[in-house]
């Protein structure tokens, strides 16, 4: 044998050898893997090993707005500063939630151009300069600021994701952004889905406010409430969300509500059933000191008294202090804890508390769903709040027996495929025909053995596309032995013919394997999920098969050319 | 050596061209039809909504499934069996907004739980899809096989030249539409899975395109005076043998996977074997005739210029 084989003939076993090191371990589950070179699982998609597969919508407006009006107060002490006193900066009412406006009033309209000045100066990357009225101002964010809001709103939210995720213990979680403004969530092998999502969905906004009770009395209040829902009775239909509940209630109460207060609700249990059997409202106060961002720690405890779980809360150092001067300034009064805009408990400051803990009871029921309860609370809390509402565009469950039949039935298909093309190649194209099933066998192989490698993920339309691969790898065979066949009956010498069928058939066989190539390409950019399993496994299978069915074949036929039996006169293809 | 096509076969492909051509048009004609009148069945992919799949350890039927959810206040709007009846198998549709959905699974599992006892059976999957992840779907797909068909034409263009590229582009259509039709006759539900099988096609069926135009090539180069009819009669003979049998592997690998993949994959498999076909079919009826008919007008083109 030449030595160009030898090198050749080197590099294919070495390639083998890997690729057959790199599949040993998903191939044989119960192997002991830990004196293996090679430890790695392939990894399978949640369609083969079960889980659950979200899509989140991350909502910007409430995020843009609450900017936008910090921005705002930051501008006006900014102006003031500057010696441009400004009269007023509110939100602008009706102007579109994904690109809200600030209307800035200043005293003076004759330094409205000075004003327009320092702001481009100053403020020109954040904010700018919508329309401009004697002494009145337009102002909006910049496209700018606005992608950098989205990003950074994008990015914390996947942080809390997974920090609350990592708490829940599932192994090996996908978390990463889907475009510009959604989540993609993949939770292999969770078994309670139901959990995970509402750990997952809860904003988890924790507030202490105080509860207005001077202003209005239970009964006054309660009576307001009764009032303004009656006279409003189609504005408040049954299956109302509590959140646009409270909204439209306040924003229909109006002027009767007392100024900086607020009404908010606490969800009334049947503690038998753990129905939610009606609402209490409380006035509370606009005004929040403190807040989960300013918690240290949140954990579970086990009360002494009634061997209840509650969460506790330890403050940190600056949390503390204003928790110590919030409690301290209203001693006998009721102080609410909010979540999420809901009064989870109003419990009355005894004393001032300047230790920096609290705790929150949780409601009554059986242990281990207090339990539960209490612990995600308790989780929620340490992650941190979200910094925006996450809606649900689309949720996949795959349990875990139809991810094992998933597998078998793909594993089955493409053995039977492998047999059928192996018998084909031989039927037809007889010794020719074992080398190129030989070929095929490599490129099966080397085809898992990088998708090991790349850490890709297997799903069952994945398997499929290894199934559909082999039929077209061996497409690159067929080529080159037809083109072969061509020359031997135009009275080509054996090795002449082999040679003209494996150049020229290169040329077409990289064409071809080019353009499934684009329409795989295509499938990976816009497939999520399984369909991209299936883009991926088609490429890689594109690229080994042209390796196997060139390199790998020639390699073969040279040995059997000039090794096994020299000078043939005929071929057996 | 072995032969499915013998070697000396000489058909005249290109003289019955009008015909081949005119049975094609049909078809693809009645597809269009098909898709813009009797319209898509369109899965949750696509439209939003609920997909519960059950699988129940008694037989039973749709009507007790649907009787017993109904009996619990919960509207499902279809209930189909899928796979093997032994299977007891059976996916439950649902519409509706994804709030109400996402709390879906629980609200059927538990109805069936209370008609039908706890553990008769296992929730195998659900898919909740919002609305608004389906219209993007909608689009995404659109422009998916639109950047697949202009990526493989410039491809084709760069290849080869500008008389090959209407033959393929035209060849591709062919085979999409008509792959697309099969769907609309069978009312098959229209899945993400039918546009990935669609793609797979696109990028598959133009590699016999590109044999018979690779071939014309050279034919044509070794035979620069003969008539291009006879070129082209001659390159499609010849590589009759390779089409058929590149073909027939792949359509080997579907086969398997259509008999043996099992239900969750068996559109898919299904969408392959008729693109398989009909990709086979257009390579030599379809994409070498309107190469003819852009040869001849290149021809003429140049003719004139000469005269000129």
């Amino acid at each position: 044998m030449s030595r160009s084989w030898w090198y050749r003939a080197i590099f294919l076993t070495f390639t083998v050898v890997v690729g057959v090191l790199h599949v040993i371990p998903s191939l044989f589950p119960n192997f002991d893997a830990k004196k293996f070179p090679v430890k790695q699982r392939i990894n399978l998609g949640l369609d083969l090993q079960g889980g659950l597969y979200l899509i989140m919508g991350v909502h910007f407006p409430a995020v843009y707005k609450e900017s936008l009006v910090r921005n705002g107060k930051q501008l006006e002490s900014d102006m003031k500063k500057q010696g441009i006193p400004v009269k007023s900066v509110t939100l602008k009412e009706g102007s579109d939630p994904n690109d809200p406006f600030l209307l800035v009033e200043i005293e003076d309209a004759a330094r409205i151009e000075d004003f327009r000045a320092k702001l481009k100066d100053n403020w020109g990357a954040v904010l700018r300069i919508v329309s401009q009225d004697k002494n009145q101002m337009t102002i909006g964010f910049t496209g700018a600021h606005l992608s950098y809001v989205n990003e950074k709103t994008v990015s914390q939210s996947i942080e809390v994701i997974r920090n609350r995720i990592d708490e829940f213990g599932v192994s090996e979680p996908v978390i990463t952004s889907h475009g510009k403004d959604k989540i993609l969530l993949e939770l292999p092998g969770i078994r309670d889905v139901e959990r995970a999502k509402s750990l997952i969905g809860q904003t988890a906004k924790l507030e202490f406010k105080i509860v207005e009770d001077q202003k209005l009395s239970e009964t006054q209040l309660q009576a307001l409430v009764d009032r303004v829902v009656n006279a409003n009775k189609d504005k408040f239909p049954e299956d109302l969300k509590l959140s646009e509940y409270v909204r439209r209630l306040n924003e229909l109460a109006g002027k009767e509500v007392p100024e900086g207060a607020e009404i908010a609700f606490e969800r009334i249990k049947d503690p038998r059933t753990n129905n939610i059997v009606g609402k209490q409202p409380y006035l509370l106060a606009k005004q929040v000191d403190v807040t989960g961002e300013d918690l240290q720690d949140a954990f579970v405890s086990v009360d002494q008294q009634d061997n209840m779980p509650f969460v506790s809360l330890n403050f940190n150092y600056r949390g503390a202090e204003k928790f110590a001067q919030l409690t301290g300034a209203n001693v006998r009064r009721r102080l609410a804890i909010v979540l999420d805009g809901v009064v989870h408990s109003a419990p009355v400051l005894q004393e001032k508390i300047a230790g920096g803990s609290a705790r929150i009871t949780m409601g009554r029921g059986n242990y281990q769903e207090v339990l539960k309860e209490a612990t995600d609370l308790a989780i929620v809390l340490r992650a941190g709040a979200l910094p925006a509402q996450l809606e649900f565009q689309e949720e996949r469950v795959v349990g875990p027996s139809l991810g094992s039949d998933s597998i078998r039935d793909g594993k089955r298909a493409s053995w039977i495929a492998f047999g059928l093309i192996f018998f084909f190649m031989v039927i037809y194209y007889r010794g020719a025909g074992l080398i190129a099933n030989f070929a095929l066998a490599m490129n099966g192989i080397l085809m898992l053995a990088i998708l090991v490698g790349l850490e890709a993920t297997l799903t069952l339309p994945g398997i499929a596309g290894i199934a559909l691969t082999l039929g077209m790898a061996v497409d690159a065979n067929i080529v080159i032995y037809e083109r072969i066949r061509e020359e031997l009956r135009a009275g080509k010498s054996v090795v002449a013919a082999v040679d003209m069928g494996f150049s020229r058939a290169s040329a077409s066989i990289f064409d071809a394997n080019l353009t499934t190539a684009i329409a795989g390409l295509v499938l990976m950019e816009f497939g999520t999920g399984p369909v991209r399993g299936f883009a991926v496994t088609l490429l890689v299978g594109i690229a080994t098969s042209m390796f196997t069915a060139v390199f790998a074949s020639k390699v073969l036929f040279d040995f059997w050319l000039n090794g096994i039996s020299k000078n043939k006169k005929t071929l057996s293809i | 050596m072995f032969h499915i096509i013998s070697p000396n076969t000489k058909i005249d492909f290109v003289g019955k061209q009008k015909l081949w051509f005119g049975i094609s048009m049909t078809i693809v004609f009645a597809s269009i039809l098909l898709i813009i009148f009797k319209g898509f069945n369109y899965g949750i992919d696509f439209t939003g909504g609920a997909v519960i799949q059950v699988k129940f350890n008694q037989a039973t039927d749709t009507g007790a499934i649907r009787s017993a959810l109904t009996k619990r206040d919960v509207a499902i709007s279809v209930i189909q069996q899928i796979g093997e009846p032994s299977l007891n198998e059976f996916q439950l549709k649902l519409q509706g907004d994804v709030a109400n959905l996402g709390k879906l699974t629980e609200t059927v599992s538990g109805a069936l739980a209370q008609e039908m006892g706890t553990g008769a059976f296992e929730v195998r999957k659900t898919d909740v899809v919002g609305p608004q992840a389906g219209s993007e779907l909608r689009w995404a797909s659109i422009w998916a096989t639109i950047y697949a068909i202009i990526g493989i034409v410039i491809y084709v263009i760069i290849r080869f030249d500008m008389r090959y590229s209407p033959g393929a582009l035209v060849s591709l259509l062919h085979d999409a539409t008509i792959m697309l039709g099969a769907i609309v006759i069978t009312q098959k539900e229209f899945s993400i899975q039918i546009v990935a099988a669609v793609l797979t096609i696109i990028g598959y069926s133009i590699n016999d395109t590109i044999i018979v135009f690779d071939r014309i090539r050279e034919v044509i180069k070794a035979n620069p005076t003969r008539s291009m009819e006879a070129n082209v009669n001659e390159s499609i003979n010849t590589t009759l043998s390779r089409t058929v049998n590149t073909n027939l592997t792949v359509l080997l690998s579907v086969t398997a996977l259509w008999l043996f993949g099992g239900p969750v994959i068996q559109d898919f498999s299904e969408s392959m074997m008729v693109g398989m076909i009909v990709g086979t079919y257009s390579s030599i009826f379809i994409a070498s005739p309107i190469f003819l008919f852009m040869a001849r007008r290149y021809e003429q083109r140049a003719l004139a210029h000469k005269s000129a």
